[in-house]
């Protein structure tokens, strides 16, 4: 590996494997392009079903229990990119490059044999490049004891352990919605300048965020609407900008966008206080869940892990990172 | 292993605490609750293994317009962490150790030279304290392990046992793009199909990588697998994609399955 490595290019191994790299490139776009998956994926997958390679996982040791406890196997690690120029709407492009995502991930964990996809992390990749950016999904599809392989995989964001204590109160996490909007404000009146007014609020600038996150959280209601159920949205990202116009007009663009675990609740009320002949009911008898004191055994918050504030004393900008 | 320990890592290790040598003192990171479950577990932890590894790494350039392996690169991050380990790896066998737990790997960038980077391992050496060998490693010798105090207790209970770090490394050139592609693509939405095959293909090479040395160290699977992507002082466009995990074996004899308790759910007020 040094500099006379240019010199080793006329190998014949080396061309062959440069062929063979190739090839499975090649490969990989037709696939992406016909919306299938690669080939190599799915044999990977297979293989992982079948037992040949080893099973893979996010899933930390104590998730490992519930393979016992609950029957929920792990198959694979999957995962799923959309990479999206967004040339018309940045805002909108989020809600179809995470959509798109969605849909390979359940595709690959389909291949995989798989009911579920739990763990799913949402990750972008630190390469900017020019008006474009990657929607990637990571994490593990499970199988769970005594039930046939599923057409539609479920989606879930979260950690194989929330995943059973959800299931345990009848619940189930669906998927991943999104809600998108961006709207222009053109402030040709000049409303927003407030230079020499006292204490006042800025009419237009307040009315166009309001507008903006209802918006977005009306997009997010109206998918909701399609699978049914409820959401926990758990990114709420907004920005404004202002922008000079030429003639002097100000331009305001905010954006708001919503990120959401959906869950499907049963219909039929858990949570009801009061039984028919009126005794009350305790919230332990509503929910299957026990409620006990207990210690985290997470090691967070300690000063023997110098993550915590407790020390600052060495903290540098070094650049020194997990890798 | 790759090297012979020099004359006072030797000498440091001799004062340790091992099964023979019960009043030694012994080095770790450990925090309370990892230390606390570690010797709940039935391990004793004997001293801090560390490796390291400055690794000048080569220069290699993707072509402008072409999504390719840089694999002068990938290379030269897998073995620098190869060796980084492989060194932390022969100081827990020079003290006994059946084992390495919360193996943490870093890397340093050098301010004085880009291409010289510093490839760290270091991790806690526990031995059973019950003097068990069932738990080494396929090849007899230590196993290694990210997974914290914590987590190797709760795997022990989840009825699997740490054999090896596995990881595969993938360092990626994405393409360029031409103007005319470019000048297509503006002012609409649309997917950039070769920015993704890109993602899928660099990926999906480090976690084969990663899933064939778990093969190789014969387990039946990988727990706490995490990918990460990285850039280490490269040109705008390459990136590597790091998979790492921890390869786990069936406890055989271990820990009979009737003696490990369900688990019991909770629900955190806190969080």
């Amino acid at each position: 590996m040094g500099l006379f490595d240019i010199f080793k290019k006329s190998d014949p191994e080396a061309k062959a494997q440069q062929a063979a790299a190739e090839a499975r490139y090649e490969q990989t776009v037709t696939a992406l392009s016909n919306g299938r998956l690669p080939a190599h994926l799915i044999d990977r997958l297979k293989n992982s079903r079948e037992g040949t390679v080893p099973w893979t996982a996010t899933m930390t040791p104590s998730e490992l229990l519930i393979m016992r406890s609950h029957g929920i196997k792990p198959v694979a690690a999957v995962s799923a990119t959309c990479w999206l120029h967004y040339g018309w709407s940045w805002t909108e492009g989020h809600m179809q490059g995470w959509d798109a995502a969605i849909e390979r991930l359940q595709a690959e964990a389909k291949a995989a044999g798989a009911n579920a996809v739990v763990d799913v992390k949402m990750r972008t990749v630190p390469l900017n490049i020019e008006a474009s950016m990657d929607f990637t999904l990571i994490g593990t599809a499970v199988k769970i004891d005594g039930l046939p392989p599923s057409e539609n995989p479920i989606v879930a964001t979260v950690p194989a352990l929330e995943f059973v204590k959800l299931l345990d109160a009848s619940i189930v996490p669906t998927g991943i919605a999104v809600g998108a909007h961006y709207e222009w404000l053109n402030d040709w009146r000049g409303r927003t300048n407030l230079a020499f007014a006292g204490n006042l609020e800025s009419k237009p600038l307040s009315t166009l965020w309001e507008t903006v996150r209802r918006s977005a959280h009306a997009q997010l209601r109206r998918r909701l609407e399609k699978s049914g159920g409820g959401a926990l949205a758990h990114v709420n990202f907004s920005q404004m900008f202002e922008v000079e116009d030429s003639n002097d007009t100000k331009k305001y663009l905010a954006r708001h966008i919503v990120v959401a675990t959906t869950v499907d609740v049963p219909a039929e009320p858990h949570l009801d206080f009061r039984s028919k002949t009126g005794a009350r009911l305790r919230l332990a008898d509503a929910m299957p869940l026990e409620f006990a004191m207990a210690v985290d055994l997470k090691g967070e918050g300690t000063p023997l892990k110098g993550r915590s504030r407790h020390h600052q004393s060495y903290s540098t900008y070094e650049d020194e990172g997990a890798i | 292993m790759t090297s012979a320990l020099p004359a006072h890592a030797v000498e440091r290790l001799k004062g340790l605490r091992t099964s023979a040598h019960s009043t030694g003192v012994f080095t770790s990171d450990f925090s309370v609750n990892e230390f606390l479950l570690v010797r709940k577990a039935g391990f004793e932890p004997i001293g801090l293994c560390v490796g390291s590894c400055v690794y000048h790494v080569g220069i290699q350039y993707g072509s402008w317009s072409q999504n390719q392996e840089l694999t002068v690169l990938s290379k030269a991050m897998y073995h620098a962490r190869e060796l980084a380990m492989a060194r932390m790896r022969a100081e827990a066998t020079a003290m006994g150790a059946d084992g390495i737990v919360g193996v943490k790997l870093t890397i340093k960038r050098m301010e004085w030279d880009e291409h010289i980077l510093e490839f760290i391992a270091i991790g806690t050496g526990v031995v059973h304290a019950a003097g068990h060998q069932g738990f080494r490693a396929h090849d007899d010798g230590p196993f290694t392990s990210d997974l914290s105090g914590q987590d190797f207790w709760s795997l022990l209970h989840a009825g699997y046992r740490p054999v090896e770090l596995v990881m595969g490394s993938c360092v990626y050139h994405v393409a360029h793009r031409g103007m005319f592609q470019t000048m297509k693509a503006a002012g609409s939405n649309v997917e950039l199909e070769n920015y993704t095959a890109a993602m899928y293909e660099a990926r999906e090479i480090a976690i084969e990588r990663m899933q064939a040395e778990a093969s190789a160290a014969k387990a039946e699977g990988v727990v706490g697998l995490e990918i990460h992507e990285g850039s280490h002082g490269w040109q705008t466009h390459v990136i590597e994609f790091f998979a790492v995990g921890t390869a786990v074996l069936p406890l055989g004899e271990e820990i009979a399955p009737e003696k490990i308790a369900d688990p019991i759910m909770v629900l955190s007020v806190n969080d």
